[in-house]
């Protein structure tokens, strides 16, 4: 089920000039020094999810953010998009400080389906734009073009329990392309899905980013997936999370099946497990399974 | 709404400054001082008494033996009724719920059976038992035997093919596999059913109780209303539903217990 | 949940109610049950269906549906309010969601007396014992509906930005509405038990009060035949607050 067939392979790519616009240091997003701990201090439940996390990302750049469970991955993105205020340290988009959600500026994808069983699928793109206040006239078109995107047009008036899992998906993120954001969220989006289906949906993604030029950060447990994908590989520790080491991948968007398969991404996706490793035999020692905070 | 506290969920959490049982507590005793500074102020003392006065009420509903009686006879029909309830639900429920035939054909008619408002057939149990606790314990039972029964036939039938496959291949009898795997299996939703069947005999019993009214507990509520001393009448629905909450609170105590190791 | 059933079922089913009226007619053949416990029934349905044809219940069915109405209306009103209240404050669900639990398991019928004695024999003390047990279902349901949404829904409607009132009317309501129903359906079907209840302890008019007398007065083909009027309503009424909510739940899709 290819969803964007049109328009690959751009003699000239975006993403290049991208790359040299974050050496300009043209930084949209910035995280300063930022921390996130649950519960009080001396408490001995007490759990610190995220430590002074810094990092910038470039306008149009794809990050993907990668480390055991209950490393604060999450949590960081969170953060970022103001759905969880961090114990310490502050973000900026262009500039700003993120307070709470700025919908105008950041769209999300969730891992879970946060469609709205009781909506159709194109009511549900159009409800983040009544939202935002967004002129009615103005709703249909812009669903309508988003759902086009991910090549689901033809299921518009379909409630989400008719559509399989990796539909759903794209319709959370043709809601969020709905809302013509310059930043995009995704945490773990395809995590739910069966890896054939998400292969796919990452070529796609990868080709619909190309094009778009929105900068991402995405979520995934899959060493794969963010190589794939990413720009450059942000790797977190084991509890307390920390940046561990970025990694840059040299590819152009869009990337197409054969980078799947070349020893470049292997070479990557090794040197990402041996990051990970250590890292995923600490949490399995020394803490107890928790849902990825 | 809850809405607004999700980006706040996280943080050092400052927590309110009670637990919720204490204010739970206190807004108990706050609704009992306003009815008690409402009825003292405003309140015709023929229809409503303060709680303080319904409590000084106590002593002397039980100071006559004939109206400790009458507790004591009740709270006697609501065991009973309860007890046969559950023998006579089980029994049945199984009959019902191992066989598909009998699921199928006996199952709609109790399940109508159970819709009907058995509030109309009342004063048929007393033209046939009588005014005494035998139709009162009968009409416990006929309350409390349905959901017996509905949740008997849901715990057989939810049972795993795959365990009784198991016990099959074992090479298990028809009388191991009830010991070994039915039974076990239907002990969660056995002790829900008692507990659905403890708060309808409670309906049934104190029904019937109420609506004979030469007799036992609705004879006191009836003599307390017409001689308009609630203090009295306060007392006594007070002692009663003590009663139903107690009876009502061990069998939720047993079904937690038995559904905590029978969960997974 | 219900799985098909085929004709076969159906005719067993079938089978067992006639197995039960021929049971009922040889019982009470002469000589057997005393026809003033169980009369045959040929006398019953023929009082039955005299009590179709002629007005004379009309008026008692009024009252009992009236004194219905007015008790479901209350506790729908003062459930779903209180409901709404509460659910705005995860603490305050804490505090009250056990309270009005814990006062829902004391048997709403002992209440009774004390209602005959505030509001009389007639209609009021009826109306009052069917608020009461009807408000129970809709407050804690819709105090379950509201205070449970999914948080993936809330968190993504804030993530587009939504306010407080676009949260509430288009995601809270929503996801909360088939729960209040089932409270409200609830609360309408054993307000109705409720009320034949309190009319059969101790009443002036409506169908419980029909029944009594004729109890009394050991009219037993028309007892019977008034039984399986008021059995017939209730099913009634069970029908019609089910297939209500049920068009309530998808006319919200």
């Amino acid at each position: 089920m290819t969803l964007l067939d049109s328009k690959q392979g751009n003699s000239h790519d975006p993403r290049r000039k991208m790359e040299q616009n974050v050496n300009r240091g043209d930084a949209i997003i910035k995280v300063e020094g930022v921390s996130q701990a649950f519960g009080a201090e001396g408490d001995p439940r007490r759990v610190v999810a995220l430590e002074s996390a810094t990092l910038d990302i470039a306008r149009g750049e794809l990050l993907s953010l990668i480390g055991p469970s209950g490393c604060g991955k999450s949590t960081l993105l969170n953060i970022i998009g103001g759905l969880t205020t961090p114990s310490t340290g502050r973000v900026t988009i262009d500039g700003q400080m993120v307070k709470g959600p700025s919908p105008q500026k950041v769209a999300y994808v969730f891992q879970e389906n946060t469609l709205f069983p009781w909506r159709t699928v194109i009511d549900n793109v159009k409800l983040g734009m009544a939202f935002q206040g967004v002129a009615k006239s103005e709703r249909d078109d812009r669903a309508r073009h988003s759902l086009e995107t991910v090549g689901l047009v033809d299921f518009a008036n379909h409630y989400p329990a008719q559509l399989s899992g990796g539909m759903k998906q794209r319709v959370q993120l043709a809601r969020a392309l709905g809302l013509q954001t310059e930043v995009l969220l995704m945490d773990e989006p395809f995590a739910a899905l069966d890896e054939q289906t998400r292969m796919v949906l990452g070529e796609d993604l990868s080709v619909l980013l190309a094009r778009t030029g929105k900068t991402i950060i995405f979520v995934t447990h899959s060493l794969v997936e963010a190589v794939f994908l990413a720009d450059r590989v942000a790797v977190l520790t084991a509890r307390p999370g920390k940046i561990k080491k970025i990694i840059h991948v040299e590819e152009p968007h869009p990337r197409k099946s054969e980078f799947m398969t070349s020893s470049k991404l292997g070479n990557l996706r090794n040197e990402l497990y041996e990051l990970l490793h250590d890292e995923i035999r600490k949490t399995m020692t020394n803490q107890p399974a928790e849902a990825g905070a | 709404m809850t809405a607004t506290t999700i980006s706040s969920v996280p943080h050092v959490r400052r927590g309110p400054i009670m637990s919720p049982g204490w204010a739970r507590l206190i807004a108990i005793f706050i609704l009992l001082a306003l009815w008690e500074i409402g009825a003292r102020v405003c309140a015709d003392p023929l229809f409503l008494c303060p709680p303080s006065q319904a409590i000084g009420a106590l002593p002397h509903i039980f100071s006559d033996p004939k109206i400790v009686n009458a507790i004591r006879v009740t709270i006697l029909e609501l065991v009973t009724a309860f007890l046969m309830s559950v023998t006579v639900g089980l029994a049945i429920g199984l009959a019902v719920g191992l066989h598909g035939f009998t699921k199928q054909s006996i199952l709609p008619v109790i399940l109508m059976l159970y819709a009907t408002p058995q509030a109309t057939i009342l004063p048929l149990f007393v033209l046939i038992f009588g005014i005494g606790p035998a139709a009162k314990i009968a009409f416990g039972v006929s309350h409390g035997f349905f959901p017996v029964v509905v949740t008997t036939v849901a715990g057989v039938q939810n049972l795993r093919p795959q365990l009784l496959r198991a016990a099959h291949s074992m090479g298990a009898n028809r009388w191991q596999v009830f010991t070994t795997i039915i039974f076990p299996h239907m002990i969660p939703s056995f002790f829900t059913g008692m507990r659905l069947g403890m708060t309808a005999v409670l309906l049934g019993v104190l029904l019937a109780e109420l609506y004979v009214s030469t007799a036992g507990i609705g004879f006191y509520t009836r003599l307390f209303a017409e001689s308009f001393s609630p203090p009295d009448l306060f007392a006594l629905i007070s002692v009663l539903a003590a009663i139903a909450v107690t009876l009502n609170e061990l069998c939720r105590m047993a079904e937690r217990h038995f559904r905590r190791w029978n969960d997974g | 949940m219900r799985p098909k059933l085929g004709i076969g079922q159906r005719l067993i089913q079938l089978g067992v109610l006639l197995l039960i009226l021929v049971a009922w007619y040889i019982g009470t053949l002469p000589g057997h049950i005393n026809p003033l416990l169980l009369p045959p029934p040929a006398p019953v349905f023929k009082d039955f269906w005299q009590l179709l044809n002629n007005s004379s219940i009309w008026p008692d069915l009024w009252v009992t549906v009236h004194e219905w109405l007015v008790a479901v209306a209350i506790a729908a009103v003062a459930g779903c309010s209180l409901g709404y209240i509460i659910s705005r404050s995860a603490y305050a669900v804490r505090v009250f969601d056990p309270l009005l639990a814990g006062i829902y398991s004391i048997p709403a019928i002992l209440l009774f007396p004390l209602y005959l004695l505030f509001f009389g024999l007639g209609a009021g003390s009826k109306i009052a014992i069917g608020t009461t047990i009807a408000f129970f279902p809709v407050v804690l349901n819709t105090i379950a509906g509201l205070a449970n949404v999914d948080k993936s829904y809330i968190r993504a409607a804030q993530s587009m930005g939504a306010n407080d009132l676009q949260l509430f009317w288009s995601v809270m309501l929503p996801a909360a509405f088939p729960v209040v129903l089932t409270g409200l359906r609830l609360g309408c079907i054993i307000a109705f038990l409720a009320i034949l209840g309190g009319e059969t302890i101790s009443s002036l008019a409506g169908l419980g009060h029909r029944i009594v007398s004729l109890a009394e007065n050991m009219e037993s083909a028309q007892m019977f035949a008034n039984i399986v009027f008021a059995v017939l309503m209730a099913f009634i009424i069970n029908g019609v607050v089910s297939f209500a909510e049920a068009r309530g739940r998808r006319g919200f899709q």
